[in-house]
């Protein structure tokens, strides 16, 4: 468990709000945001919370309108309730499992009945949504489901269960709902939290709340959050130190492999975790800064040069490296990245920087970071930073980990003729015998390659030897680079011939490489190799697998001919190798100088 | 001290108001602000206070601070 020194109780909170209301000289004046909480349990500890957060929050006068006890049906279906009166721009809906659990199917149902049954409290949400004006912003809880299971662990075997029909009324709700309709995870949260004490129904029998009054900071902060976001009050950019934050030790005196980031050691291990965890934020579009006390050159060279850094150097939007202090160079940071110090989150494992960055940049959200590395990934997941209200396209292309292939995507559509744009790929290719340190790279790329594969037979490593060795067997290995990258090895084909044939025994490649030409390429670079051993024709086969439909037809498109087709699908073709025979232009450019043979 | 100045802390706290003084006959009715989220409040304050749990009977039957009194010790004795 994470320390968490600022969790303030159910009571503190009550108490504050209460405060709050008492003290509130603002009643009178209209508020900027409406917000109305409905509930099919008692609402009103919730709202008034809710309330005092909002305003602490939010630099606009929020009114909150609770709706009383069991009020989400009276409210939205009466056209003359308190809620059309009102027109909130929030409407918080917290509905209970208990709304309609009477509805769940019957024992042995079948799919189609369970589904029948879902959809019917699905609809009946749709119903209600579709009453509330859509300017509206609905945050609905889904369902939590209930830790109280007659079924014991085959509630979570049959689909007719009642946990089962609650999972997948939640998953229901997240396809139908429109645009102006954000769920709130509550099962997320109770299952966090633990349900053996979120249900509480002592609580729930004397006073109707939904959930154990402990919780209550959790449910508000969790509503609170989407409601600021609304205002735009997100944050985008987590800035990180280097040295004891993202691995263990200082870069300056350990050098960069006396850090600790080896994952076979504890210590290692969990800096690493961390890491990973900050790249799976950057992947989902926050923005990464590097603020550091530190000579540039040395803060940049682990990201160069350790072998176990996960973040890279490209996962950085802005690397700030000297000795000035942070809290300049986190404003410093807002300008080159054109944000605002207010969408900043900063993490530290040093209490003085941080408390010097709290000091000086309040609106930058700065996380306690705990003694404890293994606790990190926890502490920064606690801050609930980056709680959006939605995830764009374009907030994933701001800190593409693809940035060369969002370049070359863009290359693309510039360019109308397809082979212009191969053309200005300036494409380099090696085709040859592979070279014995190769080996390892060609078999691990037969035994993973499905789709752009025609046989789909798997050879070892030592196999793969063998036929290296074996003179009656050509294993042919292409390499490619283009503009913006270095593919590698990208596609391995094995020849097999005797005095009367050539057969192609295996072809395949990677599907990064699609429509590039690279098969027209090789189809060249085999027919060439065909003429030198002077056979007359090549031939080759498809075996259906799963997943190769992709080349079904690929034989046929390079000019191949139907020889037979066995009963299982597999096709025998053939090449006659003549003068006439032409192979496809494509635009890869040839780099033959190291081939070996 | 004895429970009932104990559970007069309490009601200033969950009030937030120094000058209350409870007394034996003390209902809901005479607070002003005693209502029912402010009641589950200052039994949830004393659970925590005195480190008990009362039972939803033992809630219900509760008529005045007299007998919220009474039902503190009992628990303390029983604990």
């Amino acid at each position: 468990m994470v320390e968490n020194s600022q969790k303030i109780t159910a009571l503190e909170l009550l108490k504050m709000a209460r405060k709050y209301t008492k003290n509130d000289q603002t009643t009178s004046q209209t508020p900027d945001i409406k917000v109305m909480v409905l509930g099919s349990y008692s609402t009103q500890y919730i709202s008034s919370c809710l309330e005092y957060l909002l305003n602490t929050q939010i630099d606009k006068k929020i009114e909150v309108l609770d709706g009383q006890y069991n009020s989400i049906l009276n409210n939205v279906l009466d056209e003359n309730s308190q809620l059309h009166a009102y027109e909130p721009d929030i409407l918080v809906l917290l509905p209970d499992v208990e709304d309609f659990i009477n509805y769940a199917p019957e024992k042995f149902s079948t799919d189609a009945q369970v589904k029948s049954a879902v959809q019917k409290v699905v609809d009946f949400y749709k119903a209600l949504w579709a009453k509330i004006p859509s300017k509206c912003l609905i945050l609905q809880a889904n369902f939590v489901v209930p830790n109280l299971r007659a079924l014991g662990n085959l509630e979570a075997n049959y689909i007719w269960s009642k946990s089962s029909f609650i999972s997948a009324v939640n998953l229901e709700l997240l396809h139908k709902r429109p645009s102006n309709v954000l769920l709130l995870d509550f099962e997320q949260l109770a299952s966090a939290l633990g349900k053996n004490k979120w249900f509480d129904y002592q609580a729930y029998n004397m006073y109707k709340f939904g959930f154990s009054l402990d919780f209550l900071p959790e449910v508000v902060d969790l509503i609170q959050r989407q409601i600021s976001a609304t205002r735009g009050a997100t944050k985008k950019c987590l800035v990180l130190d280097l040295d004891n934050t993202i691995w263990g030790g200082i870069v300056g005196d350990d050098g960069i492999d006396g850090i600790e980031l080896d994952p076979h050691t504890p210590v290692g291990e969990s800096y690493r975790h961390f890491q990973k965890y900050v790249l799976e934020l950057k992947k989902r579009g926050v923005i990464l800064a590097i603020c550091s006390k530190n000579d540039e050159e040395n803060a940049r060279e682990p990201f160069e040069k350790n072998k176990y850094m996960i973040l890279q150097l490209a996962d950085i939007s802005c690397f700030m490296a000297n000795w000035d202090d942070k809290a300049n160079n986190i404003k410093k940071i807002a300008d080159v990245l054109n944000i605002g110090v207010d969408s900043m989150v900063f993490f530290d494992d040093n209490p003085a920087e941080r408390c010097i960055v709290q000091k000086f940049i309040p609106e930058c959200l700065v996380v306690d970071v705990p003694k404890e590395i293994a606790d990190y990934t926890r502490a920064l997941e606690d801050a609930h930073a980056f709680d959006w209200l939605q995830l764009t396209a374009e907030d994933l292309n701001r800190t593409s980990n693809y940035a060369a292939n969002t370049e070359r995507v863009s290359l693309a559509t510039s360019f109308t003729n397809y082979a212009d744009y191969l053309d200005a790929l300036q494409m380099v290719a090696h085709i040859g015998q592979i070279k014995h340190e190769q080996i390892p790279r060609f078999s691990q790329l037969i035994n993973k390659s499905n789709q752009f594969n025609l046989r789909t037979i798997r050879y070892t490593e030592a196999e793969i030897e063998k036929l290296y060795n074996n003179n009656a067997v050509h294993c042919i290995e292409i390499t490619l680079a283009d503009k913006f990258s270095e593919h590698g090895l990208i596609s391995c084909i094995i020849l097999r011939r005797n005095d009367t044939e050539l057969f192609i025994d295996t072809w395949l490649m990677s599907c990064r490489v699609l429509k590039r030409g690279v098969e027209d390429l090789a189809l060249e670079y085999i027919v060439e190799l065909a003429k030198n051993w002077g056979f007359k024709q090549i031939s080759a086969e498809y075996i259906p697998t799963k997943k190769n439909k992709m080349v079904l037809n690929f034989y046929q498109e390079l000019g191949f001919e139907k020889v037979d087709e066995t009963p299982t699908g597999n096709v025998y073709y053939k090449l006659e190798i003549n003068d006439e025979l032409e192979t496809k232009k494509h635009y890869i450019k040839l780099r033959r100088k190291d081939e070996h043979d | 001290m004895n429970t009932i100045n104990k559970l007069q802390d309490i009601f200033r706290d969950v009030f937030d108001d120094d000058e209350i003084e409870i007394n034996q006959d003390m209902t809901a009715n005479d607070l002003e602000d005693w209502d029912s989220l402010m009641h589950i409040q200052l039994l949830v304050a004393a659970e925590e206070k005195f480190s008990i749990k009362f039972s939803t009977a033992e809630v219900l039957n509760l008529k005045n601070v007299g007998d919220f009194v009474a039902l503190i010790d009992k628990k303390l004795e029983n604990k």
